[in-house]
């Protein structure tokens, strides 16, 4: 029976995919202005039909949606043609290389140290609930939240990395090539996205354990001697990972948002940069590439997070009696 | 134990800064100022209090104060307008697909579901695009840049609070009293405009203002991208358009980010104290 | 499959105000179709109280629904003033929704919370455009005290002020804003306190006289209908057991699922000495019931006949009818 209602929401979610990816193919053809023009303005003639084909302007757009799903699930994502304007380009599959790494790092980074803090200061919280010093410190995270992840970041940028001069301020370095700069690089970027995250999960957290320690298995716990951080860290936070998971899907979209002008600030020429200049300077197969992904990721990582929420919640359920 | 109610300070705090914002937006004009848009050259990123510009100029001489003025207006209107117009599109048909259910449910649902699975600020930055003209710092004519953003907003907004005006009313509609309407002899119509509709409003109304403040951190999101209202018409692209000298002079860009921070606060307060209430009262019910 | 269940309980069509006749419902569930109501057949007299008593999940509230054609029937007939309303739709369904109304058990939940009480209770009249805004307003104020209630001091009030007792009054003020002929009681008190539900018992019966109303009664309790029907209903599983009236069913049970029911009822009398009847065996899953004669598998006369052949309703003595193979009288 749980089978059953994970392949429902599979099913769900690879309709939600054809959809979606079938409405960007339709919004970049909405895009104004002549394709061929904007990209090839100086190609031959036969390079311009050349183009027209690629981008599938000479068949009809269902044909072209299921041309472009075949080349997308092999991983062909197409060309990003040169700024040159006479034909010739990169793939984007290569471009990707580069820059996804980048982006991917950094939302780990950041989940990572988001959850590794909320999870003590929410259980903290929750514990001492309606004290002042839980009083002071939800109001603080409350305030803290509110504050775009953007401006967070100029602000890290200004106090600790121009005033006081700390950490690296703009750029990026694999990891391969120094881990110490790579992780400093990284710091302002991780810091700036992870404030938000950390608040709202803290919160979430907060509740969840207020709520569990009044429940009765806990009372008994306590009963029978069992130390007050034993039973937080068994009994309350298993409960409340359920709701911390769905928050956490819910909380991508955002996040990947946020990546994208994060990236731009700290100029760390990731995913977010190149949809950014693909939008921009109007680069039609990469826009629908790059911006399929991206909803593939989210779909993905919903899918997931639903998966699991099916299958742990029941034993959760039964493991508490 | 009850939910924690925000202590009355913050309340007072917030009012006071949003009706500050709100009067900057509507008399604007009428303050003593240079124009948002009016480079001194004499005084090139000068301090607070100098010669006039209280708040001091940024890095072309345009006067910090007349920028967050105009701005209060550029992106309050912006906000306020989407947030409003996706309210009421979002919002009737979350409702109409609550209390229809059946294929009209599905079809909404779905679209809803779909447009969810892009993250905002990338699904407005391709609606920004499609609404541009083909030069895409809006150069070469097409609609003022403040209308792109707002319908595009608006497109955004749609899916959001409308799956939250679905599940009001769903919970709603399976209310008793929702069955003795129709024991009545009530029309559908008649249960849905009496009945549903009033009851789904309030939850609308707590979310709205958490959508305004949503609103204006993706349209500085989406300055900073370079897709965002004229530089320095807005909170957002004042910041997006002193960021490139932040190295040099930090100050213009911490400025209206600053303003941006508190006005979000202060809208995620009021969001979550209406919230707060209107838990308050349905948990009575 | 069972044949047509037989209506012998059933008086002469032109008797009776309301009258169901072979009447199923079925509602989807995770494990298939459950048959709630299996083949009911029901009538009302004019100005009889009409009681259906059963446990929890005999298929009393989802009949009464379906009844008022709040759900859907699968077959079967509902006859209101000969006019059967299985067969309408739509506006003229809508049409003939004034002539019978009902109360809720749930009474809270039956009034919107956003509306104030003289709204909640005028809405009937303002539907069917029934006076002006004075009369209304009159009869509104008439209405809430005739169920004790003052309309100056509730009238401007919400719902959510009020306790379950006083909603269950606004509701019934507003259900016979209307003057219905026919009035359904979901259990109209069993989620209220005992000193209170003699308050409502008596307002109902108060009402009835006024409006000359014809009242069908859906309970669980077997004391409180005792005292206010003119003939009872035994329900279960989904199918009609017996059918008498209180006194009988009382004093001579003739299904042993009623003998139990009634055995069960505590006497307010120490001296006497009593047996209860106490039920054997596990309750039955509605999804798939039990052959023939469904309480079989818990009643103590069970023999093989009731595992082959399901029982129909028989008169057993004047106005008696029970659907047992071996009924106790």
């Amino acid at each position: 029976m749980k089978f059953l209602g994970a392949g429902l929401i599979l099913v769900r979610a690879l309709v939600v995919l054809f959809l979606v990816t079938f409405m960007i193919t339709v919004l970049v053809r909405l895009l104004p202005g002549d394709p061929v023009d904007t990209l090839m303005p100086f190609a031959t003639d036969e390079g311009r039909e050349q183009l027209r084909s690629e981008l599938g302007l000479n068949i009809n757009i269902v044909q072209y949606y299921f041309r472009w799903l075949g080349d997308f699930v092999r991983g062909d994502f197409g060309q990003w043609y040169a700024s040159t304007g006479d034909g010739g380009g990169v793939p984007i599959g290569q471009m990707l290389g580069v820059a996804l790494p980048r982006s991917l790092f950094l939302m780990f980074y950041t989940m990572v140290f988001s959850l590794a803090l909320a999870l003590p200061i929410g259980i903290f919280l929750g514990y001492r609930a309606d004290t002042r010093i839980d009083r002071t410190i939800s109001n603080a995270m409350f305030a803290l939240s509110s504050i775009p992840s953007f401006a967070l970041g100029l602000s890290l940028v200004y106090i600790l990395g121009l005033r006081l001069d700390l950490l690296p301020v703009l750029g990026y370095v694999p990891f391969t090539e120094s881990p110490g700069e790579h992780f400093k690089s990284m710091v302002l970027p991780v810091l700036s996205l992870s404030v938000g995250l950390i608040a709202g999960f803290s919160r979430l957290l907060r509740v969840d354990t207020i709520a569990t320690l009044r429940e009765d298995f806990v009372t008994m716990a306590s009963s029978k001697g069992l130390s007050n951080g034993w039973i937080l860290w068994r009994h309350v936070l298993r409960p409340s990972s359920a709701t911390l998971m769905t928050s956490a899907a819910l909380q991508m979209g955002g996040l990947i948002g946020g990546a994208v002008v994060i990236e731009i600030i700290f100029a760390l020429n990731g995913f977010g940069m190149l949809l950014n200049t693909a939008i921009v300077t109007r680069q039609y197969l990469a826009i629908q590439s790059l911006v399929a992904l991206i909803a593939v990721a989210f779909i993905f990582f919903n899918l997931v997070v639903n998966v699991l929420y099916a299958v742990v919640d029941p034993r959760v359920r039964s493991a508490r009696g | 134990m009850a939910k924690q109610r925000r202590r009355p300070l913050g309340l007072i705090l917030s009012t006071g800064w949003l009706s500050l914002c709100l009067l900057a937006a509507v008399l604007g004009d009428l303050l003593p100022l240079p124009a948002w848009n009016d480079f001194d050259f004499d005084n090139l990123s000068a301090p607070i209090f100098t010669n006039g510009h209280w708040l001091g100029t940024d890095p072309d001489g345009a006067d910090l104060l007349s920028g967050l003025v105009h701005g209060a207006r550029v992106s309050l209107g912006i906000s306020f307008v989407s947030v409003l117009a996706g309210s009421i599109i979002g919002g009737f048909l979350g409702v109409l697909a609550a209390y229809r259910r059946g294929w009209i449910d599905a079809v909404i649902t779905m679209y809803f579901n779909v447009s969810l699975a892009i993250p905002i600020i990338v699904l407005t930055l391709v609606m920004v695009a499609i609404f541009s003209t083909p030069k895409f710092d809006g150069s070469s004519g097409g609609l003022p840049r403040e209308m792109i953003l707002v319908i595009s907003l608006t497109l955004v907004l749609v899916p959001i609070l409308g799956l939250l005006a679905r599940s009001s009313a769903l919970s709603w509609s399976g209310r008793d009293f929702v069955m003795v309407a129709e024991s009545i002899g009530m029309k559908k119509r008649a249960i849905l405009w009496t009945h549903i509709v009033p009851n789904v409003l309030p939850a609308m109304m707590s979310i709205a203002f958490l959508a305004a403040g949503i609103v204006i951190v993706v349209e500085g999101g989406l300055a900073i991208l370079g897709a965002g209202a004229a530089p320095g018409a807005s909170w957002g692209s004042m910041l997006a358009k002193n960021q490139s000298y932040f190295t040099i002079d930090a100050y213009p860009t911490l400025v209206p980010a600053a303003v941006i921070a508190l006005t979000v606060m202060a809208l995620n307060y009021f969001g979550d104290y209406f919230r707060t209430a209107i838990d308050d009262r349905e948990s009575r019910i | 499959m069972t044949d047509v269940m037989s209506t012998a309980h059933l008086r002469r069509v032109g008797e009776t105000i309301l009258r169901i006749e072979n009447l199923v419902v079925e509602y989807p569930s995770r494990a298939g179709r459950v048959r709630a109501v299996s083949d009911v057949s029901l009538d009302i007299v004019a100005g009889e109280t009409v009681a259906v008593v059963g446990e929890s999940g005999c298929g009393k509230s989802t009949l009464a629904k379906a009844i008022l054609r709040l759900i859907p029937s699968v077959s079967g007939r509902v006859m209101l003033n000969g006019t059967d309303l299985t067969s309408l739709t739509g506006e003229a369904l809508r049409c003939a929704r004034p002539n019978m109304q009902m109360i809720f058990q749930d009474s809270i939940s039956s009034l919107d919370p956003h509306l104030r009480v003289r709204e909640l209770v005028e809405q009937p009249l303002k539907v069917w455009g029934r006076g002006t805004d004075e009369e209304r307003r009159a009869k509104v104020d008439e209405l809430l005290r005739s169920v004790n209630l003052d309309p100056e001091v509730v009238g401007d009030r919400k719902p959510t002020e009020f306790s379950g007792g006083q909603c269950q009054r606004i509701s019934i003020a507003r259900a016979l804003s209307i003057e219905p002929q026919v009035l359904v009681c979901d259990e109209p008190v069993s989620s209220l306190d005992v000193s209170i539900q003699a308050q409502i018992l008596n307002i109902i019966q108060a009402m009835k006289k006024r409006y000359g109303l014809s009242i069908l009664f859906i309970s669980h309790d077997l004391a409180v209908v005792r005292a206010i029907s003119d003939r009872v209903y035994v329900m279960y599983m989904g199918k009609v057991c017996e059918v008498s009236t209180p006194q009988r069913l009382t004093s001579t049970p003739a299904h042993h699922y009623t003998h139990a029911l009634v055995s069960a009822v505590p006497i307010p009398d120490p001296t006497v000495g009593r047996r209860r009847a106490v039920l054997e065996g596990e309750p039955p899953s509605p999804m798939s019931p039990p052959s023939g004669c469904r309480f079989r598998t818990r009643c103590p006369a069970a023999t093989e006949k009731c595992a082959a052949e399901e029982p129909q309703l028989r008169e057993v003595a004047p106005d008696q009818f029970v659907a047992c193979h071996h009924p106790r009288v």
